[in-house]
């Protein structure tokens, strides 16, 4: 019995353990039964097969959409010479073209698999080898995946120009043109990247304006399609940029408004009751509002963050002061929210959203509106002094320095100074609640310590009670020593004196019988 | 900025409402776009951002009127406020001689800061409390007169003179829009010159203050 087992355990061949490529050395099954050499020239091989693969893919995308549009073209311009089925046309057109994005959809899926593959394939060890792999070789795969998110924003461009007949090409090929343009143009400042895209803005309107006669609503939504595709692709690049300070600036903001954090509602004169259920629900969807800005691609969408942050604000204040907002209750209140939410990248999501939105929308609309108050509040809290807040200067710096927390008014510890309790509990529930909760547990110590000390007490009282209680028998005692009367035992006829006066006791009588 | 477009055109003016706190702005403005004063119905969630509709002798007009927030802490903000701003209101009330001082240094800075090309408007609120008039009639007029600006005479309360002052603005801002456009020729310069403006260079803010200091000192 034990010896199959020692069998069993000793059975494997020699050649089992040597590399499958047979060279002579030892493989791993890690590597697929190759030895280390064997595995990274095999591992190369197939590496660059799937860059290759990503390129056809790529081209062949390229040439879908670029077919898409020739096709939709194509039907667009039929029903003119073929006046009288226009209806049949168009649904049959949007069949191949749609027949066709199945296609890449299947495509990017199976590519999609190949990727996670890859991440769960062997050799963790050759990783940091891998990605030099792929630095050294000027391969699409980087910018590749990069244009991978920006698959879905190209296809509806696709689909929202083909309404527009011949002018939906040329935009489409003036965007592509501008946008292989721009990239040759990296190295420039960010004012001149700015300078490019917004004149290219300007050309594309004025372009527009004449095509549509004037009407501005079809331009402003040709516009904004433009804005989306164009930003989606260049965000990477001119997104807060090498070439300017925005990330010091970012940095800087980020510091301040951590070293803000004691500044409260009160001081702001900001009218919001955080104590009714619907006004704090409120301020925590405009805080995530805020913060979700960072995430967006496009200007305008970063905007929508900005104006949903600020209805919120505006819902808050309108149930706190029943009375519709104005802009002395709004501006302290965003300031407000900006400081609670420090919000990521404040300063480079404005100078993004300055230099790249479409200009139309930023000067003029509500979303401007609330923009350029955004930028009064970051202004504000850069500036922010003492004054501002009606504070002394000697208070303020108190609380800059976090020696003291505005909510117990001084001497109390900071509680980043590790004190006990923090100024910040006001706006945070979760803190109030604790700072609540370590105020219990300390009353209820000292009541325990009351109630031990009392029990002390009555412990010395009892001991001492039995001892006064002893003494004081002693000094009666004492007092009053114990006699012992010596008392004479008689019979007890002997005191009664008038026996004689008894009659005599009864004889008896003896009855004859 | 007027957004001038082909046969019919529109115009779109962007309007600021300066003005210290409490001299009735946001009365002022919910009067006028929802002609409703202190009232519990008004529907606006806001009253910061409003806008309206006009025809003006068959021209369209949009009118987007922005309002500031007035108290002293901001006031450094008011350049980024008000720039590309075509109008500006700017308020105060006749019982406080404290708020017309502010809206002198307002002027000023606007003056500085834009030039011709923004067309002032001062307005008196409160006149249904005439009795307590501490800004004498003919010291605000001719203050308006001397820095080119309309005067008028507004209550909220009322709903006086509030049309008037919107109405004339509207119309002088079209003028200057047309003047505007007749200098520059075509429309396409001019709305590149429009979209130069709203490129926010950061220390333009900083240098404002400065000079509201200087002025009101």
């Amino acid at each position: 019995m034990s010896q199959r087992t020692e069998r069993r355990g000793i059975h494997v061949d020699q050649s089992d353990l040597l590399c499958k490529k047979g060279c002579g050395y030892y493989g791993n099954a890690a590597w697929q039964g190759l030895c280390s050499k064997c595995w990274r020239e095999e591992y190369q091989r197939v590496r660059q097969k799937q860059i290759q693969d990503d390129w056809a893919l790529a081209e062949k995308l390229q040439r879908e959409e670029e077919a898409a549009y020739a096709s939709s073209h194509g039907t667009q311009t039929q029903p003119h010479s073929q006046a009288s089925a226009p209806q049949q046309q168009p649904g049959h057109a949007s069949l191949g073209p749609f027949s066709k994005f199945e296609e890449k959809k299947t495509n990017e899926k199976t590519r999609k698999v190949t990727t996670v593959k890859k991440f769960f394939s062997p050799s963790s060890r050759t990783a940091s080898k891998k990605e030099n792999q792929e630095g050294k070789t000027p391969s699409p795969s980087t910018s590749r995946r990069a244009s991978f998110d920006t698959d879905q924003v190209s296809r509806d461009f696709v689909d929202f120009l083909k309404n527009l007949q011949k002018p939906g090409r040329d935009i489409h090929k003036q965007c592509r043109a501008f946008i292989v343009n721009m990239s040759s143009k990296k190295d420039l400042s960010a004012d001149e990247l700015s300078e490019c895209v917004q004149d290219f803005y300007q050309g594309m309107a004025d372009r527009l304006m004449s095509h549509f006669k004037g009407s501005s609503e079809p331009v402003e939504q040709v516009m904004d399609q433009v804005e989306k595709y164009i930003m989606t692709r260049l965000y990477k690049s001119v997104f807060c940029p090498e070439t300017t300070d925005d990330e010091k600036k970012d940095l800087a903001t980020q510091n301040r408004i951590r070293a803000l954090h004691w500044v409260t509602i009160q001081m702001l004169c900001v009218s919001f009751d955080e104590e009714i259920p619907e006004v704090s629900e409120n301020v925590v969807k405009a805080i995530t509002d805020i913060i979700e800005m960072d995430s967006k691609r496009v200007p305008r969408d970063k905007l929508g963050c900005i104006t949903r942050c600020s209805k919120h604000i505006f819902s808050a204040i309108r149930i706190t002061k029943n009375e519709p907002a104005s802009a002395d209750d709004f501006l302290p209140a965003l300031i407000y929210i900006v400081l609670k939410a420090n919000p990521p990248r404040l300063q480079s999501n404005i100078q993004y959203i300055t230099r790249f939105c479409n200009p139309s929308r930023l000067m003029t609309g509500e979303d401007g509106y609330y923009f350029t108050n955004l930028c009064c509040a970051a202004a504000f809290i850069e500036k922010l002094d003492a004054q501002s807040l009606n504070l002394s200067p000697e208070e303020f710096e108190r609380y800059m320095s976090g020696q003291a927390s505005p909510r117990f008014g001084g001497s109390e510890g900071d509680w980043s100074g590790g004190g006990p309790a923090g100024g910040a509990g006001a706006a945070n529930p979760a803190l109030a609640q604790l700072n609540h909760n370590l105020e219990l547990l300390s009353s209820l110590g000292s009541r325990q310590e009351a109630v031990a000390e009392a029990a002390r007490g009555l412990q010395a009282d009892l001991l001492s009670w039995t001892q006064s209680v002893e003494r004081e028998v002693h000094g009666i005692l004492e007092k009053y020593p114990l006699e012992v009367l010596s008392c004479t035992v008689s019979a007890i006829d002997a005191n009664n004196m008038d026996n004689d006066n008894l009659p005599p006791p009864l004889t008896p009588q003896v009855f004859a019988g | 900025m007027a957004a001038a477009a082909g046969g019919s055109r529109t115009y779109s003016f962007k309007v600021v409402l300066l003005g210290e706190g409490c001299v009735g702005k946001t009365s002022l403005v919910l009067r006028y776009c929802e002609n409703k004063f202190n009232d519990k119905h008004i529907t606006t969630l806001q009253a910061s951002f409003l806008t309206k509709k006009l025809n003006i002798t068959g021209k369209r007009v949009n009118l987007a009127i922005w309002d500031t927030a007035g108290q002293e802490r901001f006031h450094a903000l008011g350049p980024i406020y008000y720039r590309d701003s075509n109008g500006a209101v700017l308020v105060y009330d006749i019982t406080d001689q404290d708020s017309f001082q502010k809206v002198k240094n307002w002027v000023k800075e606007l003056r500085k800061m834009l030039g011709n090309d923004i067309c002032l408007c001062i307005v008196g609120n409160k006149i249904d409390l005439d009795k307590d008039r501490n800004v004498s009639v003919e010291e605000a007029e001719s203050y308006a007169e001397s820095v080119g600006a309309k005067h008028f005479h507004t209550s909220a309360k009322l709903n006086k003179g509030i049309e008037e002052l919107f109405l004339d603005l509207c119309k002088r801002m079209m003028e200057t829009a047309q003047a505007d456009e007749r200098l520059k020729g075509n429309g396409s310069s001019q709305s590149a010159s429009s979209r130069r403006g709203v490129q926010i260079v950061d220390d333009e803010p900083q240098a404002t203050p400065s000079g509201g200091c200087c002025s009101s000192g």
